[in-house]
């Protein structure tokens, strides 16, 4: 059945619900851990997102309760982030999904002619 | 807005946090909040992302705290809120009926709106009228 299968996919796809505040941090700790301040420069500049605080502190507490991403060892008043095993796989997931979705919307834009 | 206000601003509204959150990012936030004011972010934006943050922290049902305990929570800061606007509104009244009868504003002048607190006699309670060019409306 449709539904059932669409369910199953997002089981699969744990980031679905998660928020986009949670799918850029992920994306931000890919290539190397950072705590809040480079964090919200980093979201900045890579998607143009200026996260709040609030958002930010929310959205880390969120994904270490999920286990996809843990802290290191603070440094000074600063606690740094990394991505975790599980949080990369959830990321690729994710990510194609949303891939998926992207390429049948342009070419639904190209059958449609518009 | 000067450096000691937005400290003190930014630090009332981290006290909203519940004492495990603030204990966790207490000081970062802190000091977050003084690097993104450095940057020109303003500080009022800042102090509601964390007031918003604040909220969701309390309204999110954790392991050790109850949905049932965040409800009462919700409902004990209803109650004194519905306390509190029911003892202004009985403390109005009087002084409401006095000041809408001898207050210039209170008569019907044209121009920009502005709220009047007045008493509408049928009910006897104070409700907000908002004038537009010398037409009342309740609200």
């Amino acid at each position: 059945m449709a539904v059932g299968r669409r369910d199953s996919r997002a089981g699969q796809d744990v980031l679905r619900r998660a928020g986009e505040a949670s799918v850029l941090i992920l994306i931000s700790l890919a290539d190397g851990p950072k705590h809040g301040y480079a964090l919200i420069h980093d979201i900045k500049e890579l998607a143009g997102v200026e996260l709040g605080p609030g958002t930010l502190y929310g959205a880390l507490d969120r994904l270490e309760r999920l286990a996809l991403i843990e802290p290191l060892p603070a440094d000074d008043r600063r606690h740094p982030y990394r991505i975790t095993a599980p949080g990369a796989a959830a990321l690729r997931v994710h990510l194609d999904s949303v891939e998926r979705i992207s390429a049948a919307g342009r070419l639904r834009l190209q059958v449609g002619g518009i | 807005m000067n450096g000691p206000r937005t400290a003190r601003l930014v630090g009332t509204v981290l006290r909203c946090y519940p004492l495990r959150w603030r204990q966790r990012h207490g000081d970062e936030a802190a000091e977050l909040a003084s690097l993104l004011i450095g940057d020109g972010t303003p500080a009022g934006s800042i102090a509601w992302s964390y007031l918003a943050g604040a909220a969701r922290e309390w309204l999110t049902p954790r392991s050790g705290r109850r949905s049932s305990a965040v409800a009462c929570a919700l409902l004990v800061a209803a109650c004194s809120l519905g306390v509190s606007a029911g003892l202004l509104a009985s403390a109005r009244p009087a002084r409401a009926a006095s000041t809408s009868q001898s207050h210039p504003r209170a008569r019907c002048w044209p121009g920009s709106p502005e709220p009047v607190l007045g008493v509408i006699p049928a009910t006897g309670r104070p409700q907000m009228i908002v004038r537009v060019g010398g037409h009342g409306r309740s609200c």
